[in-house]
């Protein structure tokens, strides 16, 4: 059963669901396919009525990430083609709480952090750097700079503290140490602009990047001599992927085929379903944490839909099924 | 608009990384718009003569220059009036023959108002008149001048050095910049592994594509038959039309060089087949802003795209182009990949396959009519005479591309420049 949310003249860039409530996702869309006007970000909840809109934020330039705060269930960032954050409350319709402008291009992700004891924000940018930030967007804590082209994607180790791995248009992956602010590991992942980067939620050690060369390499940070898996089956550059919250070996991928596809990097054939229900490219992805298998996604169609993958369901009730069998 | 820029690179796997390249920076001739492009309009040489032996071997350079100075304003029925300014490459004659410049200039029938200049920056001398007149256009000095290229390696010989410190021989490089040009070239060979049969190829492979390119009268276009004389061995005068490159051999064989003893050290690489000859010749170029060669109802054949001179170490001066095409592509914000033809000088077969190897250029981009191995190399000449040789190649390929001329420089340098076709 899909659930679709329309935004006219909106096309989506990246949506999240929210680590508090199990039916509300924000959404961060942009005019003109992004490539000029304004942004909007959206709150959906999930209802019997369907998809609704329960707050939205127009901002003065493309909004191209979003990230739920881990703390509060009420607030969110997101990054601008102005080089902006701004944290938003859902409680506060009118302006943002605040806004923080110190990269000079393009922010193009935004990740709060998920470990205990840590509330902090990263932010990769056009810039080359990463930036890392207290939740309140003060000042940024610390900028980290070793990319040599964009930054596309930044995101926190859900294991280790103060640890963040980024993936950049100079083809390398980076895996940072905030506290040391020092690039531990830069990886030559594919032999073109990587646009996503992921942690598995089990595994602390391990990686997925997905680049504009069509593929997935999936990294055991201890070796990166070579992935350990190279998933194949999108036609265009992989543009978000999202490990499941409830499978070690199972991730999702968009891409710019119109796509998502999902993957058990534990089988063969890994692919486990390709997902055609976009007319643009498909650029946001996000697991529910609350509903095993449930996914969102939004594109250039001006669409968001939430739905379940018949693949990640038929392998959950197996799974089922065979622990009633035992 | 960078967005746009970035996003179509997703959707074109293999495009250039982001960084630096990504940005719409303005570049080479571009810089503040069209009409603002340094353009070549029209080119001409002479068919280039085997020194000493050909049928230029008594004809001065004023005289070779003058032909070409003279047919190409003809073609485009430009008058001498017009031009802001002349530059003329030079290497062999004294003070880079600022007096015989200025004596074609006169015999070209160019009115005295019209000034005059040399330059020697060696083997790049006649690349180096046309980057002259085009920063001369850039900056605002001229609108349209005439970028030329003239030797005679019959009359001069490269033997003299000059007036020079004696404390050179205490300085390493100081003292590379006398190696003759045949040692920098076994020093290239042997420091980069470029072994005899890799050479005596590619020598083979210039004369086949120049014999080719001969028989199927490619050059005729850009050919000026030059009138002239010559002295016979018994003192008789001769009167000749000299409208055909000398030094090209058709029947050259992998055999014939491979027999070839080394020229310059007994157990060396370079032989006289894998070098370039010694020649006489002059090449012109016409060259101008885009608006004013409009404006003149002048066509376009060429646009300058960018262009680069680097230093490298004296005594392998042959890598000079494996170091300058890369900086001159990166002011054109292109790659190798986006090259149609690359005319890269052939001074020695040696340094020309290092290069061409060095950057990861495909063999058939490179000197698609022959090089300076079987068409020779009138040192001043050489950069004008590529410059009129790719453009009239781009043309006869009919379609909107890119090419690239350069040439490595006797004291340890490189040249490069690249220009746009734009199409029919």
């Amino acid at each position: 059963m899909i659930k679709v949310f329309r935004s006219p003249g909106r096309h989506g860039y990246a949506v999240e669901a929210s680590p508090f409530l199990p039916n509300r996702v924000a959404c961060a869309a942009s005019q003109y396919y992004g490539i000029t006007g304004c942004g909007t970000l959206l709150v959906l909840d999930e209802t019997p009525r369907g998809l609704v809109s329960v707050r939205s934020w127009e901002w003065g330039d493309g909004l191209f990430d979003v990230a739920w705060s881990e703390a509060n269930e009420h607030l969110l960032v997101a990054g601008g083609g102005d080089g902006s954050l701004q944290l938003w409350d859902t409680a506060n319709q009118h302006a943002p709480l605040k806004v923080a402008k110190e990269h000079t291009q393009e922010v193009y992700s935004v990740s709060w952090s998920q470990t205990r004891g840590e509330n902090l924000i990263v932010s990769g940018s056009w810039d080359h750097t990463v930036k890392v930030w207290d939740p309140s967007l003060s000042r940024s804590l610390t900028t980290l700079r070793g990319h040599e082209g964009v930054v596309y994607s930044t995101i926190w180790s859900p294991h280790i503290p103060g640890c963040i791995a980024s993936a950049s248009g100079d083809g390398t992956l980076r895996i940072w140490d905030v506290k040391a602010a020092v690039c531990r590991l830069a990886v030559p992942a594919h032999q073109a602009e990587i646009l996503a980067c992921d942690w598995c939620k089990y595994d602390q050690n391990i990686v997925a990047t997905g680049s504009v060369d069509c593929s997935i390499n999936v990294w055991d940070l201890r070796n990166i001599r070579q992935p350990v898996n190279h998933l194949l089956g999108h036609t265009y550059a992989i543009r978000r992927l999202k490990f499941s919250p409830f499978s070690q070996t199972v991730l999702a991928s968009c891409s710019y085929d119109f796509t998502v596809r999902f993957w058990d990097f534990g089988m063969n054939p890994p692919l486990l379903d390709t997902v055609e229900h976009h007319s643009e490219f498909v650029c946001g992805l996000d697991f529910n944490l609350h509903i095993p298998n449930q996914v969102v996604d939004c594109s250039w169609d001006e669409t968001v839909k939430i739905y379940a993958p018949a693949c990640l369901s038929a392998g959950s009730s197996a799974a089922q099924g065979a622990q009633a069998d035992d | 608009m960078l967005r746009l820029k970035v996003i179509s690179g997703h959707l074109s796997p293999g495009s250039p990384h982001t960084g630096p390249d990504l940005r719409a920076t303005r570049c080479g001739a571009a810089a503040g718009g069209p009409g603002e492009d340094v353009v070549v309009v029209h080119g001409r040489r002479t068919a280039i003569g085997r020194a000493k032996k050909g049928g230029f071997k008594d004809t001065t350079p004023d005289e070779l220059l003058s032909a070409v100075m003279t047919a190409v304003l003809t073609d485009v029925g430009l008058s001498p009036h017009q031009l802001g300014d002349v530059c003329v490459g030079n290497v062999l004659q004294p003070g880079a023959g600022a007096l015989m410049a200025r004596v074609a200039h006169f015999l070209s029938g160019f009115p005295e108002t019209v000034p005059v200049f040399t330059v020697n920056r060696q083997c790049s001398s006649g690349l180096q008149a046309v980057l002259n007149i085009a920063g001369a256009i850039r900056s605002r000095t001229i609108d349209l001048g005439l970028a030329c290229g003239v030797e005679s390696m019959s009359l001069q010989s490269m033997s003299n050095p000059g007036d020079l410190s004696a404390r050179l021989s205490q300085n390493p490089k100081a003292r590379d910049c006398i190696v003759p040009m045949g040692i920098t070239s076994e020093n290239v060979a042997e420091r980069f592994g470029v072994c005899r049969q890799k050479q005596d190829a590619f020598a083979l492979g210039s004369q086949q594509k120049a014999a080719r390119a001969q028989s199927l009268g490619l050059f005729e276009r850009e050919i000026t038959p030059v009138s002239t004389r010559v002295v016979d061995s018994d003192g008789r005068e001769r009167q000749l039309t000299v409208s055909r490159d000398e030094g090209v051999r058709a029947e050259t064989t992998l055999e014939g060089l491979s027999k070839l003893r080394p020229a310059f050290k007994p157990d060396g690489t370079t032989t006289a087949g894998n070098s370039s000859q010694v020649s006489d010749g002059a090449a012109a170029v016409l060259v101008g802003r885009r608006s004013a060669v409009e404006a003149l109802g002048l066509p376009v054949l060429g646009v300058l795209r960018g262009s680069a001179v680097v230093g490298v170490p004296p005594d392998v001066m042959g890598i000079g182009p494996a170091y300058a095409i890369p900086a001159a592509l990166k002011q054109a914000g292109l790659t190798v990949d986006d090259i149609d033809v690359f005319e890269i000088n052939e001074a020695f077969a040696s340094q020309a396959v290092y290069c061409v190897e060095k950057l990861g250029i495909p063999m058939e981009k490179v000197n698609p009519c022959g090089g300076a191995i079987a068409l020779g190399h009138p040192l001043g000449c050489t950069g004008a005479r590529q410059v009129v040789t790719l453009l009239n190649e781009l043309r006869r390929r009919g379609r909107r591309a890119y090419g690239v001329v350069s040439m490595c420089i006797g004291t340890g340098m490189g040249a490069a420049a690249v220009f746009e076709y734009p199409g029919l």
